[in-house]
């Protein structure tokens, strides 16, 4: 019989080289914290490491990796012209038949194989812990083992979320753990989502300590620099920074550079190439020297559910500059006193000059986002809000 | 240009709430001024404008930046290459081709800057028969309250 503690993690990806993504990254977190803690965790996910194409590059079985056994399952062969098709009408906020829905989630992105482990296997995990939301794979294991499926959703408000397939799953699993307030809050508008499912766990990050002028040194910097990490691409709103930062330096004649890390391609205007820096997918501790060195962690994205990079930003002591339509990031902002939102490029320059001009506050917003993550984000407090989630929605013994 | 470097929000007791809301005031009263009146604004607010289309300010504001950005530049331009091995040589090839296809793409454009003038002034003029229309409603709504007020007394 297997162990009562046993967990499973579901996730379309692994987090690592050649994948990023925060869905991803958090449920791996919460995972390796998990298995650190003694828990049995199976990890279950796909072959593929890239979200555009869905290709299976890593080979199928079953892994050791840090503590938990990871079982690699490859992705189902899809009709990529229908999914399109439906993604676009659903993007347009057009309606959408649920026939549709269900069209669009089964050529999503799926994998036979892993929903036949959970056939034979769910029985053997106390709880079953998948996201994000969007996913035909999350979807499909949620509903097939609805009772022991706690979803960790990372709820953007987006048009898929608004779809009838959708207030099925929230409503038929058994909870859900929100990354932050800001999220569960969304829950409730848009599922009428009840407090007893609801928990909000997030994810723990560990401080750190770099040197600030480390990044600038190595790649040759000599002009303040404003910074982006993570995908590139328009979903998060890279293309609107350069967009704005062209405009920036044009209107302002400032020399500020913008550095990128992180994968994807870059969409800006031929005119800012070059300053633009894009160092691509960094180590982690190379990341922490280029955002404790920003003048400004820039977060575009309206589509988040907790923001990790800014976050850890707020870690390496640098103010974020986040879009104003971007409900969780303006509250983690709020809340740190550690960023500024704005609602259009005329915002954007004016709090951008502000922070260039004003040293003393922008270290006063880095001291306290600093203190803020470490005081609300350390992975002692998370691993115990995660833990009595379970115990709330999944209580061992649970039928 | 940096006129926001006037603003003299200390760090102690930096609140961010007051911080974004005076910042954001700053930036009200220049656009009333006519500061981001600039055709450079318009183009950097094109992936934005999907998050702007609640904002009354924001229309009459995006209006006077897209007169200055509407017509389309026809003149010759500067022409790079990113690519370090064979840039000159390509440069050259780009130059002669822009060369060889300005003759035919100059009417294109010309019809095209007619169209985007002719879309500015009817958007321009909707905007202020709205904003005029809106104007007489809440003066009128303000006289029946005032109205209705001295009833009540």
């Amino acid at each position: 019989m297997a162990a009562p503690e046993r967990l499973a993690f579901v996730c379309p990806r692994l987090a690592g080289e050649g994948a990023v993504g925060g869905a991803e990254t958090l449920l791996k977190n919460l995972a390796l914290h998990a298995a650190a803690r003694g828990v049995a965790v199976d990890f279950l996910t796909t072959c593929a490491q890239s979200h555009f194409t869905w290709e299976n590059t890593l080979p199928a079985g079953v892994r050791r990796m840090d503590g938990m056994d990871v079982h690699f399952f490859p992705v189902d062969e899809r009709d990529i012209g229908t999914f399109l098709r439906i993604q676009q009408a659903i993007d347009r906020g057009r309606p959408v038949a649920e026939a549709d829905e269900l069209l669009w989630l089964r050529n999503g992105v799926n994998s036979a194989a892993l929903l036949a482990h959970l056939d034979r296997h769910a029985a053997d995990y106390r709880a079953i812990l998948l996201g994000p939301y969007l996913f035909g794979l999350t979807w499909f294991t949620a509903l097939a083992h609805p009772e022991r499926s706690i979803l960790v959703p990372c709820l953007h408000d987006e048009p898929f979320a608004k779809l009838a397939c959708m207030k099925r799953l929230f409503a038929e699993t058994a909870g859900c753990l929100f990354n932050a307030q800001a999220e569960r809050e969304l829950a409730g508008e848009l599922f009428a989502y009840p407090d007893a499912k609801a928990r909000i766990v997030g994810m723990g990050l560990d401080a750190f300590e770099v040197d600030p002028t480390a990044f600038a040194r190595r790649r040759g910097l000599a002009t303040p620099y404003v910074l982006y990490s993570g995908r590139r691409e328009p979903l998060k709103g890279t293309p609107l920074i350069c967009d704005y930062m062209h405009a920036f330096r044009e209107r302002t004649g400032r020399d500020v550079k913008l550095v990128f890390t992180g994968s994807g391609a870059i969409d800006a205007p031929p005119a800012l190439w070059p300053h633009i820096l894009d160092a691509g997918f960094v180590s982690e501790q190379e990341k922490h020297e280029a955002m404790a060195g920003a003048v400004a962690f820039l977060h575009p994205s309206v589509n988040e559910s907790f923001g990790i990079v800014l976050l850890e930003a707020f870690l390496a002591g640098t103010p974020g500059l986040v879009h104003a339509k971007s409900r969780v990031l303006v509250s983690q902002c709020r809340a740190a006193g550690a960023g500024l939102w704005f609602r259009h490029y005329p915002d954007f320059e004016t709090q951008l000059l502000y922070l260039l001009d004003h040293p003393d506050a922008r270290a006063e917003l880095g001291r306290r986002g600093r203190e803020f993550v470490a005081r609300e984000y350390a992975w002692p407090a998370i691993e115990r809000k995660f833990a009595a989630a379970l115990d709330a929605l999944r209580p061992v013994g649970a039928p | 240009m940096s006129e926001t470097s006037v603003l003299s929000i200390g760090a102690p007791g930096l609140d961010v709430e007051r911080l974004v809301a005076d910042l954001q005031a700053t930036v009200d009263r220049k656009a009333r001024e006519g500061v981001y009146a600039d055709a450079r604004v318009a183009r950097a607010e094109k992936t934005n404008l999907v998050h702007l289309r609640g904002s009354d300010d924001f229309l009459t504001f995006y209006l006077t930046c897209l007169r200055d950005a509407v017509f389309v530049d026809i003149s010759d331009f500067e022409i790079r290459e990113r690519r370090r091995f064979f840039g000159p040589l390509l440069v050259a090839l780009k130059t002669t081709i822009w060369k060889l296809l300005k003759f035919y793409t100059y009417r294109l454009w010309s019809q095209q800057n007619q169209v985007n003038g002719l879309l500015i002034t009817a958007l321009e003029s909707m905007e202020e028969q709205s904003a005029a229309r809106v104007a007489g409603l809440e003066k009128r709504l303000a006289e029946l309250e005032k109205a209705a007020g001295h009833g009540r007394s």
